[in-house]
């Protein structure tokens, strides 16, 4: 068993320590057979020509905006759809929740010819807006899921007494069960932000302006077929992977907890 | 409308899932049984597809690429989860480190493991050819025949962490008397684990499964990142065909008509897999 951990935590993390590891070395030692293990003469060469030399800064930033704006409109949509389900009896609510589970089984690469079309009739093409848009039907999906299981196992007892108090059911919704959630909604929240910051195939087809791609694309780019800047690639990677890792740490606990018990519940 | 809160509340979510889900679906179909002009054309798209020879190039691969990453990123999975959900001292910072694969963006372990398979400079061939398994570098993800093995196991290292941590979510609802009947009994510990652990999650093994299946069959960034479906087509799936003909060939309305039927057999499979595997989940419809 000791074994088996360390082979696992082996597989798990080499990768991402040689990412970092290249990212530091200078162009002698990344193109010699054999590898060096560890940098000789580290240097951030690497990162100051993917900082001031490239467009991976612009990208960063247009990540940054897309992956915020698509997050907040599902996390809206999601916490309204998600308490309709879990606390209301009404007609066509099995249809509707099959409706919303067929979008997470939904083939993306099946709709992007026509969503393409239909983004330039209205002028979506190579926009924040388009993009935030339609990131928002990738991640909606399972954010309504995990949050409805999430909202039926908060005892409706609680909500009934504030009823009798005379409260609305919005003010119900914000005052009493969204902060009995907050584990749900931090779980949601990772997943679309991580979600909608890590999509490649949409982003490729609906941005095609440096004003408009994101770090994905940006990070394809400096791949061409014959020649490729692996010690740019390893630095634009690492920097990529930054916000996602802190965020992660930053909610693991709950981000895991409210995962699963989703997942467990659903 | 009043009477029906539920409803106002589900509402705004419907809508922007019927604009952006059903209405593409609708155009899709529109678009495959015409020509770029918008004149009807009858089947002529589909025939296109369907007799070309690299429609079933993509088929195949497709199917290879998906099926060998959901065998192992299943039992590679399952075996980390039960691995974590045993007592050992550091147990949560192995749990954690677990996830580090899931966790990292695809584009990046693309790019990551596309350096380390590299054929000259990566670690892999020197680590291979070390250690005496080859005498001669391989060209990983240049080679026909080591180019998809090499993707599927890029798409396993990425996603069973994701299996792993599901698992153990399942192991932890088993309740403690199982065990202790099982020991009573004489087992042993992989007795134990397949007639203890893998029934009691079987529900989230099937699930997962299917997920895996989705996200497979969806997966184009590893693939199109790293080979761009070469070489010699070794490594096409069916979503870098439909954008190689949608947005490389401007044939929108074939890629339409291998869109629709991508779609109509993923629907199929799923609505199958479900009736042959789900026992229906409790909450369901109520």
């Amino acid at each position: 068993m000791f074994a088996g951990t360390v082979l696992l935590v082996f597989i798990c993390l080499f990768p991402f320590l040689w990412m970092a590891l290249s990212s530091i070395k200078p162009l002698g030692e990344l193109y010699t057979a054999p590898p060096v293990w560890l940098p000789e003469h580290p240097t951030f060469e690497n990162f100051t020509h993917v900082l001031f030399d490239s467009n991976i800064p612009r990208y960063f930033l247009n990540s940054t905006i897309i992956s915020f704006g698509s997050t907040a409109i599902a996390l809206a949509l999601a916490v309204f759809a998600s308490y309709g389900f879990a606390r209301f009896k009404f007609r066509g609510k099995g249809l509707a929740q099959a409706f919303i589970l067929l979008g997470q089984l939904l083939p993306t690469a099946a709709i992007i010819v026509p969503l393409f079309i239909t983004l330039r009739i209205f002028g979506l093409v190579n926009s924040y807006l388009g993009l935030i848009l339609v990131y928002t039907i990738i991640t909606l999906p399972l954010s309504v899921w995990m949050l409805t299981s999430y909202f039926r196992a908060i005892p409706a007892e609680l909500e009934e007494a504030a009823i009798i108090d005379g409260a609305t059911r919005l003010g119900i919704l914000f005052r009493i069960t969204l902060p009995l959630s907050l584990p749900g909604l931090v779980a949601i929240i990772v997943y679309a932000f991580v979600t909608t910051w890590n999509e490649f195939l949409f982003a490729l087809v609906l941005a095609q302006d440096y004003r408009v791609k994101t770090l994905p694309i940006g990070i394809a780019e400096f791949t061409t077929e014959f020649n490729t800047d692996w010690g740019a690639v390893m630095a634009a990677s690492l920097i990529m992977t930054l916000p996602i890792a802190i965020l992660f740490l930053a909610m693991q606990k709950m981000f895991v907890g409210g995962l699963t018990a989703g997942a467990v519940k659903g | 409308m009043s009477r029906n809160p539920g409803f106002l509340f589900v509402l705004p979510a419907i809508i922007v899932l019927g604009m952006l889900i059903v209405y593409p679906i609708a155009y899709t179909g529109v678009l495959s049984f015409t020509d770029s002009a918008g004149h009807y054309v009858g089947f002529k798209n589909y025939d296109r597809i369907i007799h070309s020879r690299v429609t079933s190039r993509a088929v195949w691969n497709t199917a290879y690429y998906v099926l060998g990453s959901i065998l192992f990123q299943i039992v590679l999975g399952t075996l980390t989860g039960i691995l974590l959900n045993q007592k050992f001292p550091g147990r949560g910072l192995v749990r954690s480190m677990t996830l580090i694969p899931w966790v990292i963006p695809g584009i990046v372990a693309a790019t990551t493991w596309a350096w380390m398979f590299h054929t000259e400079f990566g670690i892999i061939n020197h680590m291979v050819v070390s250690s005496g398994l080859t005498d001669k570098p391989l060209g990983w993800l240049t080679d026909r025949n080591t180019v998809m093995p090499a993707l599927i196991a890029i798409n396993v290292w990425k996603l069973f962490p994701f299996v792993a941590i599901m698992v153990l979510a399942g192991l932890q609802t088993v309740p403690e008397e199982l065990y202790e009947s099982a020991r009573v009994d004489g087992a042993t510990f992989w007795q134990e684990a397949w007639h203890v652990m893998i029934p009691q999650i079987r529900p989230v093994l099937v699930a997962l499964t299917l997920l895996l299946l989705i996200w497979g069959l969806n997966a184009i960034t590893i693939i199109y990142t790293i080979t761009k479906g070469g070489p010699a087509n070794r490594t096409l799936i069916i979503p870098i065909q439909i954008f190689r003909i949608a947005f490389e060939a401007f044939q929108l309305n074939q890629a339409a008509a291998l869109s629709v039927m991508f779609f109509a057999f993923t629907i199929a499979f799923v609505i199958v897999y479900i009736r042959v595997f789900a026992t229906a989940p409790e909450e369901r419809g109520s």
